[in-house]
């Protein structure tokens, strides 16, 4: 990051007032930004007015109930919806209508809620793709694929790392769902980007799988100095993890804070504790 | 014998033998049948001959059903409009040939490169107007356009409409009402040199971003890959193929009408792609001999006893059903069903 100094435009008197943290973030040199995200589907309006800045280096975990736009929001920032009105910023960079697969090369990569792999082609083909799609090869049409043996070298790596290697040349329907998990985030890591965006990364798994994926993702985190962004329907999964939390409640941001502010935060335990979501904090009385 | 050589050699064993036979074809059935490869008496006639006339078919129809497996299977992009290409290609060669009064060898040449420059480029165009429209609404787009342009040519008078022209400006080597056996295997190589065009391409990385296109586009988007770009080539490559195969078409028929834009083009390679295996090598090539060669044999009648049936008239009742047997009983086709059998085969023995 070459320290060039951020501004985001003044889009309403509201943007005038800029608070202490505000303050904090310009400093600690923001690299994920939302601007006063917006996002209708006709005439339901899923997120309002919502502004995030996160942090280089930390985990901040978005969180909230069915329905709150945890998931639109998730979208706004990777791409995969362009906001009504608002803007995302990477690393200083306006991306809000930069094409989705110009973000993998600019260092943001994204894991799906649902498995989403290329199910007939092999684990390491899968992987490789991932690491040639960052490469000048994919436009060569004369060589073999597989005689590029840097690519095969680093997914070969990277699938050892996840935990693959057995099963490196069969074919990705073939994998049990946790096995499917892995190569998702194998296809994720072999890009290194400098920014994981994780949708709800433990849908679907055993509970006792769910501490050990945690555990992963952290891991690689610290390894890589990379920023992770998680969302998360369970409260009790990104607690310990993460460094900040954003908590939204129907399309608009209800608190933002450590964990520890969050989990003293009487609003928030009326949404988690007051709705049908009762049960999404229990863990956390537990500890 | 390099050991390079020899592996490829042992795992092309079978395409080698295929090969072998190919190229013996004309010959073998000259020995058995006693007519001469080169035709009877000074004139193109025989057995030898009008087999070589069925297998030049079958080979346009093999170029054809591969470009059409490189769009649909490898590609995962459903077009409905692929005899817009086959037609052009055509067409294009007709014109430049006939319209321009060049000689012959120039026509020829100028045809065949301006015909699959303005396929690729046509391609190209539909492509950028239409792939961003998915499955369905892409296919329905391209019959449109397809259907388009075969109306319109139907009725132009500079190509005399519904009749069409007749190819007389060929140079002297490519005419296959007279020396049919060398059209023969001018037409052999170029099937060749398509399967291992589109076989180097599926194996390169360029093609693998194809495949992973067909399996998942929005995970191919999401890992860096511009998408659009990579149908483009596929559509545009396939385009050009099959204006390949519509030029052969007409030099072996000597013939430019409209009815080398109809729809039949679009489906008889679907069809043959569908049965011989989608997304396999020689599954269009396969399903393009299956399909082709049963038509030739029980195209006709027979007479059993005091009892004749005609099968030809009813021979899109007997496709009809034999297709919807394929896509319900064995929907990877011929290729994709053997190679599933072979390897589940391998499995049960370790």
């Amino acid at each position: 990051m070459s320290g060039a100094v951020f501004e985001p435009p003044l889009r309403n008197p509201k943007d005038i007032f800029i608070s202490d943290q505000d303050c904090r973030s310009f400093m600690t040199n923001v690299i994920l930004q939302a601007r006063n995200l917006r996002k209708e589907f006709g005439g339901l309006v899923a997120v309002d007015d919502v502004s995030l800045d996160v942090a280089p280096g930390t985990v901040h975990s978005i969180i909230g109930p069915n329905g709150a736009g945890k998931t639109t929001l998730f979208n706004l920032l990777t791409g995969q919806y362009k906001p009504t009105r608002g803007q995302v910023f990477f690393k200083g960079q306006d991306i809000t209508h930069v094409a989705l697969h110009r973000r993998a090369h600019l260092g943001m990569g994204r894991s799906f809620q649902i498995t989403n792999i290329f199910p007939n082609l092999t684990v390491l083909e899968n992987v490789r793709l991932a690491a040639q799609a960052l490469n000048r090869s994919q436009f060569n049409f004369f060589r073999r694929a597989d005689s590029f043996k840097d690519l095969v070298t680093r997914a070969y790596e990277v699938i050892e790392l996840v935990g693959l290697r057995e099963l490196a040349l069969s074919p990705a329907t073939v994998l049990p769902h946790g096995g499917k998990r892995k190569l998702e985030l194998a296809i994720l890591l072999v890009a290194d980007p400098e920014l994981l965006l994780l949708d709800e990364p433990t849908a679907g798994m055993a509970s006792e799988q769910v501490p050990e994926l945690i555990k992963t993702i952290d891991t690689i985190r610290q390894k890589g100095n990379k920023t992770v962004i998680l969302v998360e329907h369970n409260m009790n999964v990104v607690m310990n993890i993460s460094h900040r939390i954003t908590v939204m409640n129907l399309g608009k941001l209800l608190a933002e804070g450590s964990p520890a502010e969050i989990s003293a935060d009487k609003t928030v335990q009326n949404v988690y504790l007051g709705g049908l979501y009762g049960d999404a904090i229990e863990g956390t009385r537990h500890e | 014998m390099p050991v390079s050589w020899r592996r490829t050699l042992q795992s092309n064993w079978f395409h080698v033998l295929v090969l072998l036979f190919l190229v013996m074809f004309p010959h073998l059935v000259g020995w058995i049948t006693g007519d001469s490869p080169l035709g009877v008496g000074g004139r193109p006639r025989g057995q030898s001959v009008f087999w070589q006339l069925i297998f030049i078919e079958l080979f346009i129809f093999a170029i054809l059903a591969m470009s059409y497996n490189l769009m649909f299977g490898f590609t995962g992009v459903i077009s409905f409009g692929h005899a817009l290409f086959f037609g052009m290609g055509g067409y294009i060669l007709g014109l430049v040939l006939e319209k321009t009064g060049a000689a012959s060898e120039v026509g020829l040449a100028a045809g065949v490169i301006i015909g699959i420059v303005v396929c690729g480029v046509l391609g190209l165009i539909i492509g950028v107007v239409s792939l961003r429209l998915r499955g369905v609404y892409f296919a329905i787009f391209t019959l449109a356009v397809a259907e388009m342009f075969a109306i319109y040519i139907g009725r132009w008078p500079v190509t005399n409409a519904e009749d069409g022209f007749v190819l007389s400006n060929l140079p002297a080597f490519l005419n296959p009402a007279r020396d049919r056996l060398t059209y023969y295997y001018l037409v052999l190589i170029l099937m060749i040199f398509t399967f291992l065009f589109i076989r180097r391409l599926i194996n390169s990385p360029t093609g693998s971003v194809l495949l992973a296109i067909r399996e998942n586009e929005s995970r191919a988007q999401s890992i860096g890959y511009n998408t659009l770009i990579f149908k483009l080539l596929s559509i545009t490559l396939a385009g050009m193929i099959a204006a390949g195969a519509g030029m052969l078409q007409v030099i072996l028929t000597k013939k430019v009408g409209p009815e080398i834009l109809t729809v039949s083009f679009t489906v008889d390679p679907l069809l043959m792609t569908i049965i011989g295996g989608v997304g396999t090598f020689s599954g269009p090539v396969i399903g393009a001999s299956v399909l082709h060669l049963s038509e030739r044999i029980f195209n006709r009648e027979f007479i059993i006893g005091s009892m004749s049936i005609n099968i030809g008239q009813n021979w899109s009742l007997i496709l009809g059903i034999a297709f919807i047997l394929v896509v319900m009983v064995f929907p990877q086709g011929i290729v994709g069903t053997w190679a599933k059998w072979r390897a589940g085969k391998k499995t049960t023995l370790e």
